[in-house]
C-alpha cells in the first residue's frame, strides 16, 4: 500500500502544481497563455521532445504543463518519459527572478530483458537575469525515481527468474545543475540548456554525465 | 469539469490495482540477480586466497588440467560450458567465476587489482592439481586470454600451453584502443541510448551491489545488438555480471598502465591465438599485432563467428577442433 500512497501522492503533486518549460520571464506577457515549445537534446540519451505549458492567472506568474520526451533509435516510443507539473516564479528584484518547479514524472525503459515503468518526481530552482530580449539563469535540481515497475522478458527468465513487481525503496536519483540562456522576440523564444548531472552518492556519474537542450517556444494568447 | 472529474478517477482507480500488488525490495538479495555462493551455499564452490569461488571441474581428475579463464572482467563462465566437451578427450576441466564475478562472492572494490586475480588463478591451480607432473593448460576468452597472459609473463615456468581467443591486448594502449573500437556505437542508435536512458531509473551505491550488477548486466547487453561491431549471433547465458569488479580492474589498468608483455619471450611453448571472422573491431591486422608478443603462436581465424566465437554453434564447430589439436600436439 506503500506504493498506492507513493503513487497517489505524486499524481496529485503533478496535477495540482504548476510547466517546466524553460521560461523568460521578462518577456512573458499577461495575456500569452498557451506556450508551445519543441526541444531535441540530450537528457540520458539523444531526445527529442514536446511541451505544452497554460500560463495562469495568478498573482504570481505561474505556469502548468505537460512534457513528454523520447530518445531516438530503432523503436521509437518503447522509451519515453512525460511530465507533469509546472512552476512558478516567488519574487522578482530589479532584473533578478527566483523560480521553482516541481513535476511528476512517469517514464518508461524497454530492452531485450526487461521493460521498467516508473513514477517520479522532479524539483528545482532557478536563479537568473532576465531581460524581455534575453536571459541567464542557473539552475539545480533533483529527478528521483520513487518506485519502479519491472517486467522481465523470457529472454532474462532463461539466464535468471528475476523477480517481476514494484521495486522499493526509491530505484535511482540525480541531482543535476546548469544554466539556461536564451533570445526572445515578439512572441518567440530560443532556449539552450546545458549543465551536469551526477548520481544522488556524489560520487558516480551516469554514462552520459550531462545534459543540452536547444528549444523553440512560441508564445500565443 | 465531469470529464476532468471522470480522468482522475479512472487515474486513482488504475493505481489503486497497481499499488495492492507486493512490493519488492530492490536491495533483496536473489531478487533482480542470482545469489552468489556466498548466500546460497547449495552452489558449488571453492574456498581459496580468503575468497568464495563459484567452481565446478569435468573429467578425470588426474588428466592434464584445462582452467578456462571468462572474460569481462565481470563477466561468468556460463556462457563458456561448451569447453565441458574437452573433458571427454581427456582434460580435466577447471571451471571458476572469477572473484566477484559471476556465482562468485563480491568483495569492496578497492580489494579488486591484476595481482589479486593472479593469485586467485594460482590458488585454484593449487586447489585443483593432484599431483606436481600434473601439466596445466589455460583456455582464456577476451579478458580471460589477457589475465592467461598476465599470468603466463609472471610464472611461465607453471604455464604447459594455451589457446587466447581475442584478448583486448597485453599492454594498455591496445586495450583502450580495442575497448574503443568495440564500445563505439552510433549517437542514434537504439544500443547507445538503452544503455544511457536507463541511468535515470536505477542508480546504485558502491555497496549496493545487486543493484549495480544488474544494471550492468543490463548494460553489458550492448554486445548482442546486431548493432554492435562485435558480430555475436546473439544473447550470451549468464548468471551475473560484476560491476565493481569491472570498474575496479579497468580503473587498477588506467593508473598502472600495465605491460603483460616484458617476460613473454622467454614463454617458448606454442601459444593457439584466435581471432573471429565477424569481429570488425578486431580483425587480423589486431590480432597479428597482440599476438606478436609470444615468440611462438599459431594464429588462426575462426569462420562464422564473432567475438564470443566459443559460445554458439557455428564458431563452437569450427574452434573445437583446432583447438583439440593444439592441445594434442603440446
Amino acid at each position: 500500500m506503500r506504493i498506492l500512497k507513493l503513487i497517489l501522492t505524486l499524481s496529485l503533486l503533478s496535477i495540482y502544481n504548476s510547466s517546466a518549460q524553460t521560461l523568460n520571464w521578462a518577456s512573458l506577457k499577461k495575456e500569452q497563455r498557451h506556450l508551445a515549445n519543441l526541444n531535441i537534446g540530450l537528457d540520458y540519451g539523444v531526445t527529442a521532445g514536446i511541451v505544452y505549458s497554460y500560463h495562469l492567472k495568478t498573482a504570481l506568474p505561474m505556469a502548468i504543463g505537460l512534457e513528454y520526451s523520447m530518445p531516438s533509435g530503432k523503436k521509437i516510443g518503447d522509451d519515453f518519459k512525460t511530465k507533469l507539473g509546472g512552476q512558478i516564479r516567488w519574487f522578482r528584484f530589479s532584473d533578478f527572478n527566483f523560480s521553482t518547479r516541481i513535476q511528476g514524472v512517469f517514464r518508461r525503459f524497454d530492452s531485450n530483458y526487461v521493460t521498467l515503468t516508473n513514477f517520479g518526481t522532479d524539483v528545482s530552482g532557478t536563479l537568473g537575469y532576465y531581460k524581455p530580449k534575453w536571459f541567464l539563469a542557473g539552475e539545480a535540481g533533483f529527478d528521483k525515481a520513487i518506485v519502479t515497475h519491472f517486467k522481465h522478458s523470457d529472454l532474462m527468465s532463461d539466464n535468471f527468474t528475476a523477480k517481476n513487481g514494484w521495486y522499493m525503496p526509491a530505484t535511482g536519483g540525480n541531482f543535476y545543475y546548469g544554466l539556461q540562456t536564451g533570445f526572445s522576440w515578439q512572441s518567440h523564444d530560443i532556449i539552450l540548456k546545458v549543465g551536469k548531472v551526477i548520481n544522488q552518492d556524489f560520487r558516480t556519474e551516469p554514462l552520459l554525465p550531462f545534459y543540452v537542450q536547444i528549444g523553440y517556444t512560441l508564445k500565443m494568447k | 469539469m465531469n470529464r476532468t472529474f471522470s480522468i482522475i478517477s479512472a487515474m486513482l482507480l488504475a493505481f489503486f490495482f497497481i499499488g495492492c500488488e507486493q512490493e519488492l525490495s530492490i536491495n533483496e538479495a536473489g531478487y533482480l540477480v542470482p545469489k552468489t555462493v556466498e548466500q546460497d551455499s547449495s552452489l558449488p564452490s571453492i574456498t581459496v586466497n580468503n575468497t568464495q569461488l563459484h567452481a565446478e571441474t569435468f573429467g578425470n581428475p588426474a588428466n592434464p588440467m584445462l582452467v578456462i579463464l571468462h572474460g569481462g572482467p565481470g563477466s561468468d563462465y556460463r556462457y563458456l560450458l561448451n569447453c565441458k566437451a574437452f573433458a571427454s578427450e581427456g582434460y580435466y576441466v577447471v571451471f571458476y567465476d572469477q572473484r566477484g564475478s559471476g556465482l562468485s562472492k563480491r568483495h569492496a572494490k578497492d580489494i579488486y587489482t591484476i595481482q589479486i586475480m593472479l593469485d586467485d588463478l594460482s590458488a585454484v591451480i593449487t586447489h585443483y592439481r593432484t599431483s606436481p607432473s600434473q601439466k596445466v593448460y589455460f583456455l582464456g576468452h577476451s579478458w580471460g586470454a589477457m589475465l592467461a597472459t598476465a599470468y603466463i609473463n609472471t610464472y611461465p615456468q607453471s604455464v604447459d600451453g594455451a589457446i587466447l581467443a581475442e584478448p583486448g591486448g597485453f599492454i594498455w594502449q591496445d586495450v583502450i584502443d580495442y575497448v574503443g573500437r568495440s564500445r563505439s556505437f552510433k549517437l542514434l542508435s537504439e544500443t547507445l541510448n538503452d544503455a544511457t536512458y536507463l541511468d535515470q531509473f536505477i542508480t546504485g551505491k558502491q555497496d549496493e551491489q545487486a543493484i549495480l550488477d544488474y544494471k550492468f548486466t543490463l548494460m553489458a547487453s550492448a554486445d548482442e545488438s546486431s548493432e554492435s561491431s562485435l558480430g555475436n549471433d546473439g544473447p550470451l547465458p549468464f548468471w551475473r555480471s560484476g560491476a565493481l569488479i569491472q570498474e575496479a580492474l579497468f580503473e587498477a589498468g588506467d593508473r598502472e598502465k600495465p605491460d603483460w608483455t616484458t617476460n613473454l619471450k622467454t614463454y617458448t611453448t606454442k601459444v593457439l591465438f584466435i581471432y573471429s571472422e565477424r569481429n570488425k573491431s578486431y580483425g587480423l591486422a589486431h590480432a597479428q599485432k597482440v599476438s606478436s608478443a609470444y615468440p611462438n603462436v599459431d594464429l588462426v581465424k575462426i569462420n562464422g563467428a564473432g567475438h564470443d566465437m566459443l559460445s554458439f554453434p557455428t564458431g563452437w564447430s569450427n574452434f573445437y577442433p583446432i583447438a583439440l589439436n593444439y592441445l594434442k600436439h603440446l
